[in-house]
């Protein structure tokens, strides 16, 4: 038999964590809850590893900035980036793909690819206009 | 607690070190001091090294590098240890010192902080001090220490109608003490005429993280600055008879969320507050009683919130001060005297360091002219590590 799962295309997705035992959500997932002091094993052998909630789509931006000054990796004259607030009260940092973003306008939370490494795609927030 | 004196000082240039290895810089600073405490012959009663830096394992390719300073400067079998903390080391290394002496572990203590970054071209660098933002939700999206200074700015802005010419204005203050300071990596003073009013403003002085430009952020340095402690009620004191003690009088530290997303009001530097108080409360000072300051300006919006989160100014009040020249080298109270980060330089290990250095100098009067402070008592040194997630506070005052 051939395993013809890995073949599957999945959308790639970032995700919010949720606390077992109290429901708080985090992102990105700590170790230990804030509010419960509850556990997380990554592995899921000792404790849970957290159950994993897509984060995404309507969001506020909170604050921006246009960067000229780029890191290694990013073979661009600039980026845009933002933070900005999701409906269920998560915040996240990201790329910002508006060209004239304003504090408080309204973005849609996609996961694009944030940056290219030899043999590995990196996803991660994309922030665009709703569709 | 015992009383912790600083009995020795040493600097080198900051700027473009290429040429040179890491430890020989730290060397080089390391001297400076011994023989600025007068114990060159004597340096073996230094019984403990701290050494801060950053890079060295990433950029220069050295590890091990406290017991490498140890040997090349001969000062074997001092114990020695590496202290990292971002931008902050250097003052979290000073803390380390402080607290071996404070606790009767030990007497004498040296503290050298360096780092030699210009040795990898701008884009490696900027990595490099981009990998203390948060690894999968921030450091992955090309965020970098720039990106987020830029984003603080802009709501700073909306919130207190800071404008980019009160930035400016930091940054003319700042070259104008760093152009006095022989360590300094920036020595030219500028106009505002050059970076904000003029006609060719907007070519000398670019966006790099908007609305942040050039003349708003530190430039990359090399460099390194030693301090040399000692108890003030140790019998050892009688070595250090060449210059005047200053005391280490309040050290405080605290740390923040990692993701600056995460932080309730994103202007609340919470850090910087904490570790002010403690640092305070240990000297039994309140802000009014400080007569100058050193604040982590790697970018100039920080100098202006660091000053209102210690309790120099209120809230969206710092851009009043600098309008109205209170943090001039004459006002009521100078800050940044050496420059700043701006225009002095930032060599991460380096930094915290060179910030109580130059506390000393004005506590023992011996600031080059038109940059000495008059009759200070009490100087505050604030060490800005990631964006805000790790800041060490210091206090030195007159004996
Ligand atoms: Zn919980």
């Amino acid at each position: 038999m051939v395993d013809f799962s890995v073949y599957e295309l999945k959308e790639p997705e970032v995700y919010a964590y949720k606390c077992p035992d109290c429901g708080a959500l985090y992102y990105p997932v700590p170790m230990i809850c804030k509010k419960c002091s509850a556990r997380r094993d990554p592995s899921g052998v000792i404790f849970s590893s957290w159950e994993q909630v897509p984060l995404g789509g309507k969001c506020k931006l909170l604050t921006w900035t246009r960067v000229y000054a780029l890191p290694e990796g990013f073979d661009v004259k600039y980026l845009l980036f933002g933070i900005v607030e999701f409906e269920n009260g998560l915040r996240a940092s990201g790329r910002l793909l508006v060209d004239d973003p304003r504090i408080g306008m309204e973005l849609d939370g996609k996961v694009g690819i944030v940056k290219e490494v030899v043999g590995e795609d990196i996803y991660g927030f994309m922030f665009d206009l709703p569709d | 607690m015992r009383k912790v004196a600083i009995v020795g000082i040493g600097h080198t240039v900051f700027g473009n070190l290429s040429e040179f290895e890491l430890v020989d810089i730290m060397s080089f600073a390391s001297g400076n001091a011994l023989e600025d405490a007068g114990i060159l012959k004597d340096r073996k009663i230094i019984e403990q090294v701290f050494v801060a830096n950053v890079g060295g394992g990433i950029i220069n390719h050295q590890t091990g590098i406290a017991s490498s300073l140890v040997s090349r400067i001969d000062l074997e079998p001092a114990m020695a240890e590496l202290v990292e903390n971002g931008p902050a080391s250097g003052s979290s290394a000073v803390k380390a010192g402080f607290a071996a002496i404070a606790s009767g572990m030990v007497d004498v203590v040296m503290v050298t902080g360096g780092e030699l970054m210009r040795t990898v071209t701008g884009w490696k660098g900027t990595d490099f001090v981009a990998m203390l933002t948060h690894p999968e939700a921030e450091y992955n999206y090309g965020l970098t220490l720039p990106a987020f200074a830029g984003m603080f700015t802009r709501l700073y802005m909306k919130k207190y109608g800071l404008t980019e010419r009160d930035l400016a204005m930091v940054a003319v203050k700042d070259h104008e003490n760093g152009a006095k300071n022989p360590y300094s990596h920036v020595e030219i003073p500028c106009t505002l005429d050059a970076i904000h009013d003029g006609e060719n403003a907007n070519v000398v002085n670019p966006y790099i993280a908007e609305p942040i430009r050039l003349y708003g952020a530190c430039p990359v340095s090399d460099g390194a600055a030693t301090l040399i402690l000692c108890a003030s009620d140790s019998p050892k004191m009688k070595f250090f008879t060449k210059k005047e003690p200053v005391l280490i009088t309040g050290m405080g530290a605290a740390t923040d969320t990692h993701c600056v997303h995460n932080r309730k009001d994103p202007l609340e530097l919470t850090a910087v507050r904490l570790s002010a108080e403690k640092a305070l409360e240990m000297a039994g000072l309140s802000p009014e009683d400080i007569s100058f300051a050193e604040l982590h300006d790697a970018f100039v919006i920080l100098e202006l919130a660091i000053s209102e989160e210690v309790g120099f100014f209120e809230k969206g009040k710092a851009k009043e001060a600098i309008k109205e020249g209170v943090t001039r080298i004459d006002g009521r109270l100078p800050i940044n005297t050496s420059g700043g980060l701006k225009s002095k330089g930032h060599p991460l290990g380096a930094t915290g360091v060179s910030q109580i250095f130059e506390l000393v100098k004005q506590l023992r009067g011996e600031a080059e002219e038109g940059r000495q402070v008059k009759d200070p008592e009490h100087g505050m040194a604030v060490n800005f590590g990631g964006f805000g997630n790790n800041v060490v506070t210091t206090i030195c005052s007159k004996e």
